[in-house]
């Protein structure tokens, strides 16, 4: 049967030179006054949560683990929402959606906020206690380890994620930083010349860089998955006595790709809406994300329950102190909360087709779904440090509720404002949409009529 | 002999690659011409000749560096320190998986970022013949050629359809 597609509707894409001044020439089309009041606000946000830091140890030092609980929930955040969300720019590659082109660079930027996580992440180093006290080895994944192997390794492996986002970043971006070299200005010019001296876009160049690309993203998976196990089997699972769960580590690492996703269709939103993008990022982009968010959110009460049904079962003594811990007593509301902000609220709003087509709405249930990923890092770093007897065999008494105190709000403010500065700060060198992304989307691609609707024919040479 | 750098700039692909047909009808060997753009086009839509990489050389190596040094790592301090645990062997895989992932994995990583240096070149202190304007849409064919040539190739380059050649 003839094909019935037929000759182009309007086509009202950017041009290569049209795209090359929005991305290009301007460092960001925000005004820049406005950015830079931006950029102050949110540094004094920054400075508010080392304060709030400081005053912390003043008032707790780094031996009281409960005061901790708040901070290693925070730690866990990061490394869930923004270690996640570059997994956006791997996962549809490599099943050649052309849809994702105009927020790949979007997801790889979330991998600047890593450097957050990475300061972040090493006060952990002197608050987690050892694996051996008072000759007492307690039980852990590192069998018959040195007492500090867990510090220096969970430390080596979150640098190593971090190292290994903005490698995939920085190659990423080599060919848009070679266009800032020739046509930029300023700063960022001279930025771009030291960060791609030698990309001048032979065939070779770009054959290398589609390799290179490929290579560092299933590292990047290998190594984000790998990351979450140790870092939720020793920040959490080891320190609650009795505590086996195989399924917990998976959980982990499984919820960092649903907040990833909701971290970048909230940044896509607003780029979109307030970042002068809305010629590159649309409905399209938002929709895909949409369903993905939506199957990522289902897998995640799968991951929960398979992991509750067993504890819940079993009726042990053990496992009911868990359950307690985490999901009944003291932080009841943080479990309700992650449960209905992760799970029964997307699912309940993303199901709807009207909804997943529309600009607003999945970004305010992707904030929902952020929210609800935070109250989830609470549940469980909280409750896990303030839990008593990391020797004993079970837990013998559940704690009561731990709430934040200002110190940990302090904190809280400046880590989101930490992170909002850093991704801020690396669209002010690196553009939020891949030029040369868009240009070979543009190369490969083209709109066209099928009957009386619009449809877009895609080639993929790769 | 030495050689000098000519590139032809092109408004058009389709003329670009007539360039890299002409270039390949006159018998220039085709590690001496190649294509510049600003954008990835399809591999093989001007001709080119694409050279073989050594990309995968790299991750592979840091890998089996980084997967030995974790294993002599991992077995030689239990064996330096002998405590029997839970009643497995000294040398017990489960308890060398960690440390031998993680290192194998990183050495693989950083391997890699210096591949990408490497592959491409960085920095590139003699590019040859460029033109800024390629980053701004249009197509380079550089050649490069030995002395006594040059005109040829010019007036194969204009013939194309080029808008400018120039030396370097």
């Amino acid at each position: 049967m003839a094909s019935r597609i037929t000759a182009a509707a309007h086509d009202d894409r950017p041009t290569f030179q049209e795209a090359a001044a929005d991305l290009v020439n301007a460092p960001s089309t925000a005004a820049s006054s406005t950015t830079t009041r931006w950029f102050l606000i949110l540094g004094a946000f920054v400075v508010l949560g080392v304060v709030g830091f400081v005053l912390k140890i003043a008032d707790h030092g780094m031996d009281d683990r409960r005061a901790w609980g708040y901070y290693v929930a925070m730690v866990s955040f990061l490394l869930t929402t923004a270690g996640g969300a570059p997994m956006l720019s791997i996962a549809p590659v490599l099943a050649k959606a052309n849809w994702v082109r105009p927020v790949m660079r979007v997801s790889q930027l979330f991998s600047s906020i890593g450097v957050l996580t990475a300061i972040m992440s090493i006060p952990l180093i002197f608050l987690l206690p050892p694996l051996v006290e008072d000759e007492v080895r307690r039980r852990s994944i590192w069998f018959g380890s040195p007492a500090y192997f867990p510090h220096i390794w969970d430390t080596i492996a979150i640098f190593g994620l971090v190292f290994l986002g903005l490698a995939l970043l920085w190659a990423s971006s080599m060919p848009d930083l070679a266009a800032i070299r020739e046509s930029g200005s300023g700063r960022r010019q001279q930025w771009a010349r030291r960060l791609a001296p030698g990309f001048i876009g032979t065939s070779g160049q770009w054959k290398a860089l589609r390799i290179r690309i490929g290579v560092l993203s299933a590292f990047y998976f290998l190594f984000l998955i790998f990351t979450h196990v140790l870092f939720a089997s020793d920040y959490i699972h080891a320190l609650v006595p009795g505590y086996k769960d195989a399924i917990f580590p998976m959980y982990h690492a499984l919820t960092s790709l649903q907040a990833g996703t909701a971290s970048v269709i909230l940044a896509s939103y607003f780029l979109w809406r307030y970042g002068g993008f809305n010629r590159y990022i649309g409905i399209n982009q938002i929709w895909n994300l949409a369903k993905l968010q939506f199957a990522l959110s289902l897998l995640w009460f799968y991951f929960f329950f398979s992991a509750f049904i067993v504890f819940w079962y079993s009726r042990t003594p053990q496992n009911e102190k868990v359950i307690e811990l985490f999901d009944q007593g003291p932080h009841l509301w943080a479990f309700l909360g992650a449960l209905f902000f992760c799970f029964i609220i997307p699912m309940w709003t993303l199901m709807w087709n009207f909804i997943r087509v529309s600009m607003r709405g999945p970004a305010i249930i992707a904030g929902v779904i952020i929210f609800g990923t935070l109250l989830d890092r609470i549940r469980l770093g909280v409750g896990a440090w303030a839990t008593e007897g990391i020797n004993d065999k079970f837990l013998q008494v559940v704690p009561e509720t731990v709430w934040p105190d200002l110190w940990d709000i302090f904190m809280f403010l400046g880590m989101f404002a930490g992170a909002a500065f850093l991704f801020l700060l690396v669209t002010r060198l690196i553009p939020a949409v891949s030029l040369w992304e868009i240009q070979q989307s543009r190369l490969i691609s083209k709109p066209a009529m099928y009957m009386r609707s619009e449809v877009e024919i895609v080639g993929k040479p790769d | 002999m030495a050689k000098t750098s000519i590139l032809g700039l092109y408004e058009d692909p389709e003329d670009g690659a007539k360039a890299m047909d002409a270039l390949h009808a006159a018998n220039m060997d085709p590690n001496d011409f190649d294509v510049l753009t600003g954008t990835p086009y399809p591999e093989g839509a001007f001709g080119e000749h694409v050279p073989q990489h050594r990309l995968f050389r790299f991750p592979v190596f840091g890998a089996m560096v980084g997967f030995t040094l974790a294993i002599v790592f991992t077995a030689a301090t239990q064996l330096a320190w002998p405590i029997v645990t839970g009643g497995k062997p000294i040398l017990a895989v489960p308890a060398m998986l960690i440390i031998t992932y993680e290192l194998t994995m990183l050495s693989a990583v950083v391997m890699t970022v210096i591949g990408i240096l490497f592959e491409s070149r960085l920095p590139n202190f003699n590019p040859g013949a460029y033109d800024t304007r390629i980053t701004e849409g249009l197509i380079g064919v550089v050649v490069s050629v030995e002395e006594g040539r040059e005109s040829e190739i010019e007036a194969i380059l204009n013939n194309a359809g080029a808008m400018e050649t120039k030396r370097a």
